[in-house]
């Protein structure tokens, strides 16, 4: 049988707006028939996506727009995140030696290994002044 | 987000219910960090009910252990979920705490 099912999320850059990344994905569990622990990690991975660009990607105070794409092709799971804010390649940010010990271990600097280690795909693109992270997925149940 | 916080001999137990993310990592953090600048040297973090963790909430359980390291204090986790023990594997946090598979494992510090 073949599925294909698209549904969108748009966020403004406020930290406010992650108790509905929470409330989408419990959505998209439902509607998708999407394994508990696959939600999970797609909050972490968003939740680390969408903070980096609230947190970083903003000289104003203005209220911008991110426009999370969901996309389920089969058994393939497509996130792509778009957002105005500066040029940023988190893909090409250096991982961190996570075989430190913690007086060594710097705080933070995590968010985008996280995110490399718990999709299968993670790209990057700049196009028309936004960036277009895109996250991949296998679905397994 | 909820914690409970009990106080067993020379350790505060604090039990984490729900989720530590970027909305609640600094509720969390200051919570705990009150508890260590009113004296607590020996905590336990009980993570049965925790069940969301970001790099946010990482942070903060770095934060604490170079905190109580830092004066000679003890710091540990236990009753981790397996998809929060994953979290923690992935990002080579399970080497640097201390963590016991139940609350009387994490009071004698055996594993």
């Amino acid at each position: 049988m073949n599925t294909h099912y698209h549904k969108q999320l748009t966020l403004r850059n406020r930290v406010e707006e992650l108790t509905r990344v929470e409330a989408f994905l419990e959505e998209l569990a439902t509607e998708w028939d999407l394994p508990v622990k696959l939600i999970l990690n797609l909050n972490l991975a968003l939740e680390e996506a969408v903070t980096n660009i609230m947190f970083y990607g903003y000289d104003d105070e203005e209220v911008h727009t991110i426009l999370i794409d969901f996309t389920r092709q089969d058994d393939l799971l497509t996130i792509s995140i778009m957002d105005d804010g500066h040029a940023y390649d988190p893909t090409a940010r250096p991982d961190p030696d996570i075989t430190l010990a913690a007086e060594d271990r710097p705080i933070g600097g995590l968010g985008i290994f996280l995110i490399k280690k718990i999709m299968d795909q993670v790209e990057y693109e700049r196009k028309e002044n936004k960036n277009y992270l895109t996250l991949n997925k296998r679905i397994e149940q | 987000m909820k914690l409970e916080i009990t106080t067993s001999g020379e350790f505060k137990m604090v039990k984490v219910n729900g989720r530590i993310d970027t909305t609640r990592a600094v509720e969390f953090e200051s919570a705990v960090v009150s508890l260590i600048d009113q004296g607590c040297k020996n905590l336990i973090i009980n993570c049965f009910d925790l069940n969301y963790i970001s790099s946010s909430g990482l942070r903060v359980f770095l934060v604490l252990q170079k905190r109580l390291s830092g004066q000679q204090g003890i710091f540990r986790l236990c009753c981790l979920q397996p998809e929060i023990q994953e979290i923690f594997d992935i990002s080579g946090f399970s080497t640097i705490f201390q963590i016991f598979p139940t609350e009387e494992a994490a009071l004698a510090g055996e594993k």
